[in-house]
């Protein structure tokens, strides 16, 4: 079969390209994630107000918001190929490695398209000061890269276990409070015009080492 | 003890019972007797046609005690149609995913060789088209979104062109805007052949192909196999009679089947 350049990339765009046009049919992700953050957005506003002056508090309050509404979609990334019985096919037309590499690339637009709407959201009704955008942006986009690479080797490993919606909470909440402690420190100090150079090291080298793991661990997952 | 019987011509052209390969218990390699000679009009090996080769040695797999593929040894080489019959629980879909790759044996080993050359499990998907009860596509996609994206993920330059192909030779070339959800148990079959069909394999490993076929999916699977035994390999997995006759060698399994007392 006449094929094209480098058949990783193309297989992990395609990947990329389905993941966005079933997520597109069906909206499970998106409505409940959108959904959660809308509502717990609306319900701190309505109890506590505008928190313009706790900076310290709108750092922690943000990236629960973003944890919590990203996981609710990204725990589904295999789930649903295992539970929909399509994961052979899956395995018959990719290798294991862009098949995890082309979910990455889709949970990680997944949370980057949240906090596009999360956070200006977030800042309008919460009221807090402009924030340093340079630093800012960089903490979303390294957060949002570190819970993407995270939960998605996670939800590769326990899709294939009877009890995996439990197992992925068990499993990646605690793989994930260094990145909690150090996006919420980081969104608090920039706000607080500190320094934010240790967190964006703790992040990256995380999200290097789940990265890593995932490049060694994908080829191996799926072997019945 | 696996064991050869030989059928002297095309199992086909005479409408006798194919040639034999009985797989019980580990030990002999059993190189089929029967092997049809590679001439005539439909035994002729297609000018270009990579020639293939599977070779069992020991080869089983366990998922429990009593359960799985008992230890088999068999080879055999294309071009050509292979039944694989046994009773429930056997392991006739078992050997056909380690065949394909998708499993890893528990014991012996399987080669899978094309033009002499070992092909490992993980580049076996790209020479071989796998349809069996199991393979699911998303229902959320129409049928042709489902095979494009086949297509591409394994790299095809002309993904439309192709996907167009195999739904004409499966007889359904006015279902590609079609969900897939919204497809009968028939339909469905015959997406899983075009699939299989797809990219044109050397290889072909058709699990249970028949089911939930109608009289006209049976004679487009009839084509298919024709088509397909002519220039490359078939692996057929089933019990139906009328299937397994057709082949030119059987290798029929004697596992105790599901159900049996351990």
């Amino acid at each position: 079969m006449p094929t094209r350049g480098s058949s990783f990339t193309v297989a992990v765009w395609a990947i990329l390209r389905k993941e966005w046009r079933t997520e597109w049919r069906t909206r499970h992700g998106l409505n409940a994630s959108l959904l959660f953050a809308l509502t717990t957005l609306t319900a701190v506003s309505f109890a506590v107000g505008r928190l313009g002056d706790r900076t310290d508090l709108m750092g922690g309050l943000l990236w629960i918001v973003l944890l919590f509404g990203s996981l609710a979609s990204l725990s589904h990334a295999f789930v649903r190929e295992v539970e929909g019985r399509t994961l052979t096919f899956l395995r018959l037309v990719a290798t294991p490695a862009a098949i995890g590499f082309g979910k990455l690339l889709f949970n990680l637009a997944f949370v980057l398209l949240l906090e596009l709407v999360t956070v200006p959201m977030f800042l309008v009704l919460m009221g807090g000061p402009p924030p340093d955008w340079p630093p800012f942006l960089g903490l979303l986009a390294l957060g949002g890269l570190a819970l993407a690479s995270t939960s998605t080797l996670v939800g590769a490993i326990v899709s294939q276990t009877r009890g995996r919606a439990a197992l992925f909470a068990g499993v990646s909440l605690p793989l994930l409070l260094p990145v909690m402690a150090a996006t919420v420190s980081g969104t608090r100090a920039q706000w607080q015009h500190g320094s934010i150079r240790s967190e964006v090291e703790l992040l990256a080298g995380f999200t290097a080492a789940v990265l890593g793991a995932s490049v060694l661990l994908y080829d191996h997952l799926w072997n019945d | 003890m696996s064991s050869g019987e030989a059928a002297p011509g095309p199992a086909a052209s005479r409408g006798a019972a194919p040639g034999r390969v009985h797989a019980a218990a580990a030990g002999a390699v059993a190189e089929p007797v029967g092997v049809p000679p590679r001439t005539g009009p439909d035994r002729t090996v297609a000018a270009g046609a990579p020639a293939f080769r599977i070779r069992a040695s020991s080869l089983a797999h366990r998922y429990a005690p009593g359960r799985g593929l008992e230890a088999i040894d068999f080879a055999i080489a294309s071009p050509g149609l292979i039944a694989v019959t046994g009773p429930n629980g056997s392991g006739k879909s078992t050997l056909l995913r380690i065949v394909a790759g998708l499993l890893e044996p528990s014991a012996g080993r399987c080669e899978v060789e094309i033009d002499g050359a070992l092909l490992p499990p993980a580049a076996r998907r790209a020479r071989c088209g796998f349809a069996a009860p199991e393979l699911a596509f998303y229902d959320e996609l129409t049928v042709g979104e489902n095979l494009e994206f086949a297509a591409e993920a394994s790299g095809a330059v002309d993904a439309v062109a192709r996907v167009d192909a195999a739904l004409d030779r499966v007889g359904l070339p006015g279902r590609r805007r079609d969900r897939v959800a919204a497809l009968s148990s028939g339909m469905k079959q015959r997406l899983r052949l075009a699939f299989a069909i797809l990219h044109a394999p050397p290889l072909l490993l058709l699990d249970e192909p028949e089911s939930h076929l109608d009289t006209d999916g049976r004679e487009v699977l009839t084509q298919l196999l024709a088509t397909q035994r002519a220039s490359g390999l078939v692996l057929l997995a089933t019990n139906d009679e009328r299937e397994w006759r057709r082949a030119d060698q059987r290798i029929e399994l004697h596992g105790r089947g599901l159900g049996d007392p351990a």
